[in-house]
């Protein structure tokens, strides 16, 4: 106190407009790269999407609807786009049935347990993308691990990557661990209080879990479903690995039109069209989930 | 819970977890095995993958210049989300749920995407991607979230009356960031680099779009090896990758804990 007394002092209100003044510089950093390479980027992608296709140079500086005719008119777009939300729509689907056991069972572990369990979760993360494509690669392969086992106990062998079936399997392992977070903390705010208070009323284990533990989970089921949606949409490395040429999805044909046919108006508004879709996908969805969320409130 | 669900719930938990972890220690394994495919069982144990990787001049230039590339990255995604964060936590208030959402949003976009948009974007403005910058750049947008997020979680935790008994104890702004606010925020500040290090080092879309002759990364050098070749000099090289990984959250357990790496306490 005396000390503090005997510092020089400034009227409070002066302090407290400069050292605001000043804060401000700590901010500017930060906004001036998400200004200058985040806004702008995307604002040039969508103004591109505008412009006329050229030969000699990226784009004429004239403007024009036909890349989004193109994208729109073009059946065989379509298809790659259905094909691109069919993966992402059953893979959220599928790491939600997987992943829901492997939650609860986290969430009810004493918290040493848990605390490993969620390591082994997060380990996967951890280790690139295209490491992980590789090693299903090496599992999968006509002479793979898989395939011997499938062999040895008489199924036979199966052509298990490059096609569709690799990248099922690609993309429901590299986006479980997402799905077993969201679904963990959702359950671990589950008091198994009210489990016990259910079965001791007489209800059965499958009426306490669809009359209890299901509905007070939405929200991680939600959040889940969302994230691992929208992450599958994106996926590269996987398609492209794991579906060797014969798997074409939206991102893999946006790619091609930029770094193999140097179409960057049409790249940019197929980009645009998917980013569309998706947003207007996860808004029809969280529109469904509220109003199941409601009818359980 | 009766006997039976007592058994088929650990038993399917153990399952699963063996099926996120197998493709993982599969290419270990890989490295290590004498033969060009693995089959069981195993024919030997050879380092001649190894060999074959530390001797491959393109591996070894994407090995470095990666190394290079996170390092850079990191240091500039930790100051840039550490001084963010602290505007955000302690100085914004109308604007504090704008920012954090603002700061967090290149998370939400898709890599691929935003790959593009920076590729076209970086020759709009003459700059193109040799010389690493528009690498460097999109890196850094990926990886400053993390900070971001991690000193947050740090910072809202913490008594700011420590920070003003310092300033009235005499001690300069200065001073008191460096002797007060860093050893508090410390956690935050390393388990935030060390994910943007493991980030960037790791990052596959933002690379290969952005990549330039002679800046080639690990993730992506590998990647076009595989589209060509399927021999375990790709293991060997994934197996240095996850090692240094490992290594590099083995530091932070020495130095924070590990728990600070997922973001509590």
């Amino acid at each position: 106190m005396n000390t503090a007394a005997s510092a020089p002092v400034q009227s409070p209100r002066d302090s407290k407009r400069t050292k605001d003044r000043r804060s401000w510089l700590l901010l500017l950093p930060g906004l001036v790269v998400l200004f200058f390479f985040f806004v702008l980027p995307y604002a040039n992608m969508l103004y591109i999407s505008f412009l006329t296709r050229a030969y000699d140079e990226p784009y004429y500086h004239v403007a024009t609807l036909d890349n989004y005719v193109n994208v729109m008119t073009d059946g065989f777009n379509w298809e790659i786009i259905g094909l691109t939300f069919w993966f992402a729509i059953v893979t959220a689907a599928a790491t939600l049935l997987l992943s829901y056991p492997v939650a609860y069972f986290m969430a009810r572990s004493p918290a040493r347990r848990k605390g490993a369990l969620l390591a082994l979760v997060l380990a996967p993360l951890l280790v690139g993308v295209v490491v992980r494509s590789y090693g299903w690669m090496i599992l999968l392969a006509d002479t793979g691990l898989v395939n011997q086992f499938l062999s040895w106990i008489g199924i036979g062998s199966q052509r298990l990557m490059y096609n569709q079936t690799g990248v099922w399997i690609g993309l429901i392992h590299v986006y479980m661990p997402f799905m077993v977070i969201s679904l963990m903390n959702a359950l671990a705010n589950v008091d198994p209080e009210l489990e016990k208070a259910s079965r001791s009323l007489g209800a059965s284990a499958w009426t306490t879990f669809w009359r209890i533990v299901w509905p007070l989970s939405l929200p991680g089921v939600a959040a889940g479903t969302v994230l691992v949606f929208v992450l599958a949409v994106s996926a590269y490395v996987i398609p492209s690995l794991l579906g060797g040429y014969n798997v074409l999805t939206a991102p893999l044909l946006i790619v091609q039109a930029v770094m193999d046919l140097f179409n960057w108006p049409l790249g940019s508004a197929l980009a645009m069209v998917l980013f569309a879709v998706t947003v207007g996908a996860i808004a029809i969805f969280n529109r469904i989930m509220a109003r199941a969320m409601k009818g359980v409130a | 819970m009766n006997a039976r669900t007592r058994f088929i719930l650990p038993t399917y938990v153990i399952l699963m977890f063996t099926f996120l972890l197998a493709p993982i220690v599969i290419v270990v394994l890989a490295a290590f095995n004498a033969g060009e495919y693995l089959t069981f069982p195993p024919q030997g144990f050879s380092l001649r993958w190894f060999e074959n990787f530390f001797a491959s001049g393109p591996f070894m230039r994407a090995l470095g210049f990666s190394l290079r590339l996170a390092l850079s990255v990191t240091f500039v995604a930790t100051v840039l989300g550490t001084l963010a964060s602290l505007f955000v936590v302690r100085h914004a208030r109308r604007l504090r749920d704008f920012l954090r959402l603002a700061f967090i949003s290149p998370l939400a976009f898709p890599s691929i995407l935003t790959g593009i948009a920076l590729l076209i974007y970086f020759y709009a403005i003459g700059v193109g991607t040799s010389g690493g910058v528009a690498l460097i750049v999109g890196h850094v947008l990926v990886c400053t979230p993390f900070v971001f997020i991690s000193v947050t979680s740090v910072l809202v935790r913490f008594d700011t009356s420590i920070e003003e008994a310092s300033r009235s104890l005499g001690a300069g702004p200065f001073t008191t960031f460096r002797r007060v606010t860093l050893p508090l925020i410390k956690g935050g500040v390393v388990s935030g680099a060390v994910l943007s290090f493991i980030t960037s080092f790791d990052q596959f879309p933002l690379s290969l779009l952005l990549s330039g002759i002679g800046t080639t990364t690990l993730p992506v050098q590998l990647f076009d090896y595989l589209r060509f070749s399927f021999d375990p000099t790709a293991a060997a090289a994934s197996t240095v990758s996850v090692v240094i990984t490992v290594v590099a959250v083995i530091l932070t357990e020495r130095f924070v804990g590990l728990g600070s790496l997922y973001g509590d306490r």
